[in-house]
């Protein structure tokens, strides 16, 4: 064989899982069917969604929060081309970091489509048609998802777009209709809504972010209202249609009661789905289960010597998830017996204030029948937040009643993105809520907002409030 | 009621066992009559069953090396089930001021003795030229206690518990090979690491950091991997992190338990390639077992005058009969016929003509036995073992064969008693099912002598001024020289080889 070890995309969880193999001594290669490294994190999804909305925020903030500061502008305006192109630069900075680190690990990058041949042989088509094909002892499946259309108004990519079309806008939409209010959607709909558009978002569920834990979502309803965002929860969609220059959006809600917006632009956010196109699953025999690759606890698929990882292959469609399951597989494949701990994963939306959260949610926990205490306590209260102006957002913290054992910490406010690994380094050492609240947590910072409501979680008794 | 749970006296010489396994944890419900640790002497594995039903509070953590007769745990009936977890804790409550420096030790009953270490060869005796701690200062293991010299070398003595120190060899005082140098009252906690008070218990939270927390014995993520991949269940390891957690380095140092074998098992899946260039070092505590057989093999070569004779045999007359009779044999008797019967057979012959080769020096007498003991040296996962053939002078070939069998067999699976190892009064060791040409094997005290079996290698032989080739053993006996004599010794191992060559002697007696 010519290599030990063969990824299949280049995505978070492809090229983490490459690094590591080669790490561990493996003769590795890696496949990508698009021209640049980096998969939809890099290319289409988390790292140029951050810049836009890293380039919004400051421009929200400039147009309402710097006068409050004592910093007076005349003259504030979007130059959305150069928002659209520093974007363009940072995906490419991180992309040449991806190709750096792949010569870097001796891993050998294969242009082109990537398909099954046998199970030890991936033919390779490149652009212009050309086929190779490659030999090696094992191979991971990391091909990733697409956006999932809504199934009677396929994307246009003019008008009725995905997240991937949203990135690229020439244009500033007046109105841009959100249908899902999802982290995608959150995130996406907060970067139009900074910079003047009408944001209206549909949801079908009676909740914003409806997987996560329901306070969070009722908070970050209440923030972004405040940015013009229209909602329409418990909203079903019946019909979306596109003339070229405007799109039509009809939803009921459960009532029957039909609602119809206009707007020029529709954003479909309502999900993703698993990606194995084109990859020959028939000729190893791996068939789909809801268009997942199929795998065991150990990330193998019913083909001894292939394995999957990431948005293909059950679980949470997160980049960090992606991760953590490459570096598994390839310990995996050395011998080495790694762990992940899917519970712990942390579920974060880069929105303002940012929403993270890790653990079971309240939801769960009832619906579990578990005893539980809960502690919170508002960014308000917090110095530091009164300092900064974000005093939006609130932590919570969930524990056992009789052990005291965190069982979840659910975030939203300033910083939270950064902050939930702190949640996760306690729920892997099963922390108590005083454990944490005897910790020492540095004055004035967002994170003693933590500690707060672990003292609250823990006999209702926080300090400053 | 609580019923104290203490080691049991399991053999006569035995006075210390080590905890191999806890098999129920702390706070678990145990019923009665089962099993709740296994214990580990040096010479055997048994279980510890429940005197009665009821919760277990563990005393005594695995790995912990207790004498018999000592407390090990504690099982409450369920009849006082409604007791507090706090008073189920294990240990008692912390003095709240660490000033009060008597409280913070509880003491856990044990003695250990200290003894002079066999430092080397021809060392006899060692001087204790200075001692680093005070009578009755508190002393924590592997803490060098006291400096020893010897005529040879000086060298550091490290406390062997964690207790009292209780000198009983002054200064200056010179002490053979074995003797007593201290004791330490075994005590748990040193006056100053008293661990603090436990938080403000006002608020009517439970305390999460007490030793019983519900999350002990939880690993960190690093551990986890690391005790997965040696094979180690978490409920094995002691968690020395807060609330009894298991550390990334309780992981790292935890040992895999006996009955298994104790080797990590490495790479399954791993393909072939090694250029990732591994170089970990993996340190083990040495199980009770292993610890006996070095030093009880270092003590032969330091207090025996051990040397050897070698003798090749030619086979082909065993290896004819054998295989002439073997599928009779095996129809009629329902064992194989071995190699094994004909050697002790033919050594049971020559040890009536050679006494001094089946007796033993004890003090300043010379023992001689009127019966054949052969120990038979069994490999096993855990280590070596030697069961013993009693009376094999009066078994049949069958009844060896079946005795043998029967008692590999135990000691494969663990389950020899101690009473079938003890005594004996000459060894059989086979390294020839290993492959091995030739070597020199260690007596096994206090027996004199013991005969090693090798490969049978095809070799040119001359026969009658003629080179044939023929089936060749080459077996090596070492023996005491203080008490077998060259002549003895040799004429013993060409006797076993002209029996073996020529069986009929066997019937015949010549």
């Amino acid at each position: 064989m010519e290599y030990n070890v063969t990824v299949i995309g280049s995505g978070p969880g492809g090229y983490v899982a490459a690094i590591r193999c080669a790490q561990l001594g493996f003769k590795t290669a890696i496949v990508e069917k698009y021209a640049s490294l980096g998969g939809t994190c890099l290319n289409v999804g988390c790292i140029p969604s951050k810049a836009l909305l890293d380039s919004t925020e400051h421009f929200h903030n400039a147009g309402h929060t710097f006068k409050e500061h004592g910093i007076e502008l005349s003259g504030l305006k979007v130059n959305f081309g150069q928002m659209i192109k520093r974007k363009g630069d940072v995906v490419k900075s991180n992309v040449d970091g991806i190709a750096f680190l792949m010569k870097k690990n001796k891993i050998d990058v294969h242009n082109g489509l990537g398909s099954f041949v046998d199970k030890n042989t991936i033919k390779i088509t490149g652009k212009d048609g050309k086929e190779k094909t490659i030999t090696s002892d094992y191979v991971i499946i990391a091909t990733g998802s697409k956006p999932t259309p809504l199934p009677f108004a396929p994307f246009d990519k003019k008008r009725i777009i995905s997240s991937t079309e949203s990135l690229e806008l020439k244009e500033i939409p007046n109105h841009l209709i959100v249908v899902g209010g999802g982290v995608i959607g959150m995130e996406l709909g907060s970067v139009f809504a900074r910079i003047g558009s009408k944001v209206s978002v549909v949801e079908f569920l009676d909740n914003l972010i409806p997987t996560m834990d329901g306070t969070l979502g009722k908070e970050l309803q209440k923030s972004t209202k405040k940015l013009g965002m229209d909602f329409y929860l418990g909203h079903k969609v019946t019909a979306l249609t596109s003339n070229g220059q405007e799109v039509t959006l009809t939803a009921e809600d459960k009532s029957g009661k039909k609602l119809e917006l206009k707007g020029d632009y529709c954003l479909v956010s309502i999900g993703r789905r698993p990606y194995s196109d084109g990859l020959g699953l028939d000729k190893v025999g791996i068939e789909l289960d809801h268009g997942r690759v199929p795998v065991d606890d150990h990330l193998k698929t019913n083909v001894d010597n292939i394995y999957a990882i990431g948005d293909v292959v059950r679980g949470a469609m997160l980049a960090h998830k992606a991760e953590e399951e490459g570096v598994m597989v390839a310990e995996e494949l050395a011998g080495q017996k790694p762990h992940i701990n899917y519970l712990l994963i942390p579920g974060v939306v880069y929105t303002w204030p940012e929403v993270a959260s890790v653990g079971y949610t309240e939801e769960q926990l009832k619906a579990n029948g578990k005893v539980y205490k809960v502690g919170t306590f508002p960014y308000k209260a917090l110095g530091r937040a009164r300092a900064s102006m974000d005093t939006d957002g609130l932590v919570k913290i969930l524990a056992d009643k009789s052990t005291d054992e965190i069982l979840g910490v659910h975030i939203i406010g300033a910083r939270a993105a950064d902050m939930i690994a702190a949640g996760v380094t306690a729920m892997e050492f099963r922390a108590s809520a005083e454990d944490v609240a005897r910790m020492s947590h540095a004055h004035p910072t967002y994170m003693e907002a933590v500690k707060e409501a672990c003292l609250a979680a823990t006999a209702n008794r926080s300090i400053h409030s | 009621m609580a019923q104290q749970v203490k080691i049991p006296t399991v053999g006569e010489s035995i006075t210390e066992v080590t905890i191999a396994n806890w098999l129920k944890n702390d706070g678990d419900q145990v019923k009665m009559d089962e099993v709740i640790a296994e214990l580990e002497s040096d010479k055997a594995t048994f279980e510890l069953t429940a005197p009665q039903a009821g919760i277990l509070k563990i005393a005594k953590q695995k790995g912990e090396t207790v004498p018999i007769g000592a407390v090990i745990c504690e099982i409450t009936d369920l009849a006082q089930g409604a007791i507090t977890p706090a008073v189920a804790q294990p240990k008692p409550a912390p003095a709240p001021s660490p000033s009060k420096s008597s409280n913070g030790q509880s003491k856990t009953g044990g003695i250990k003795e200290m003894k002079v270490p066999p430092v080397g060869e021809s060392i006899t005796e060692v001087t204790i030229s200075t001692w680093l701690k005070k009578e009755g200062d508190f002393v924590t293991l592997d803490e060098v206690i006291a400096e020893v010299e010897s005529d040879k070398a000086t060298f550091e003595l490290p406390a062997e518990a964690s207790g009292i120190l209780r000198i009983v060899a002054q200064e200056k005082t010179t002490l053979p090979i074995g003797g007593l140098i201290c004791k330490i009252e075994i005590a748990e906690g040193a006056p100053a690491k008293a661990p603090a008070a436990s938080p403000a218990v006002g608020d009517g939270t439970p305390a999460s950091t007490g030793s019983s927390s519900y999350a002990a014995g939880y690993p960190s993520p690093a551990a986890a991997k690391i005790l997965d991949e040696k094979s180690i269940p978490t409920t094995a390891v002691p968690g020395s992190g807060v609330g009894g957690r298991i550390t990334k380095d309780d992981a790292v140092k935890a040992q895999a338990t006996t009955g298994k074998p104790s080797e990590t098992k490495p790479v399954q899946t791993a393909p072939v390639i090694s250029t990732g260039g591994v170089r970990n070092v993996r340190r083990e505590k040495m199980t009770s077992l292993r610890k006996t057989i070095a030093k009880r093999l270092v003590a032969v070569k330091n207090e025996t005058a051990m040397l050897t004779t070698f003798n090749e045999v030619d086979m082909k007359p065993v290896m004819d009969l054998r295989s002439h009779y073997k599928d009779k044999f095996k129809e009629k008797y329902g064992v194989g016929l071995g190699f094994m019967s004909f050697f002790t057979k033919a050594i049971c012959e020559a040890l009536k003509e050679f006494p001094a080769v089946n007796g033993s020096i004890e003090g300043e007498e010379l023992v001689y036995h009127d019966y054949c003991d052969i120990s038979i040296a069994v490999s096993t996962p855990r280590g070596l073992v030697v069961p013993v053939i009693r009376n094999a002078e009066l078994l049949s070939m069958a009844q060896i064969e079946s005795e043998v069998a029967r008692l590999a067999g135990k000691g494969r699976d663990g389950k020899l008693s101690i009473e079938e190892m003890t005594g004996g009064t000459f060894s059989i060791t086979n390294g020839g099912v290993f492959g091995s040409m030739m070597s020199t094997p260690i007596i096994n005290p206090p027996q004199s002598a013991i005969l090693g079996m090798h490969n049978i290698v095809e070799r040119p032989v001359v026969r009658n001024g003629e080179v044939v080739v023929r089936p060749i053993m080459y077996v090596a006996m070492s023996y005491d020289h203080r008490i077998i004599d060259g002549r003895e010794s040799v004429s013993f191992l060409v006797r076993v080889k002209e029996m073996l060559e020529d069986p009929g002697r066997m019937i015949l007696g010549i």
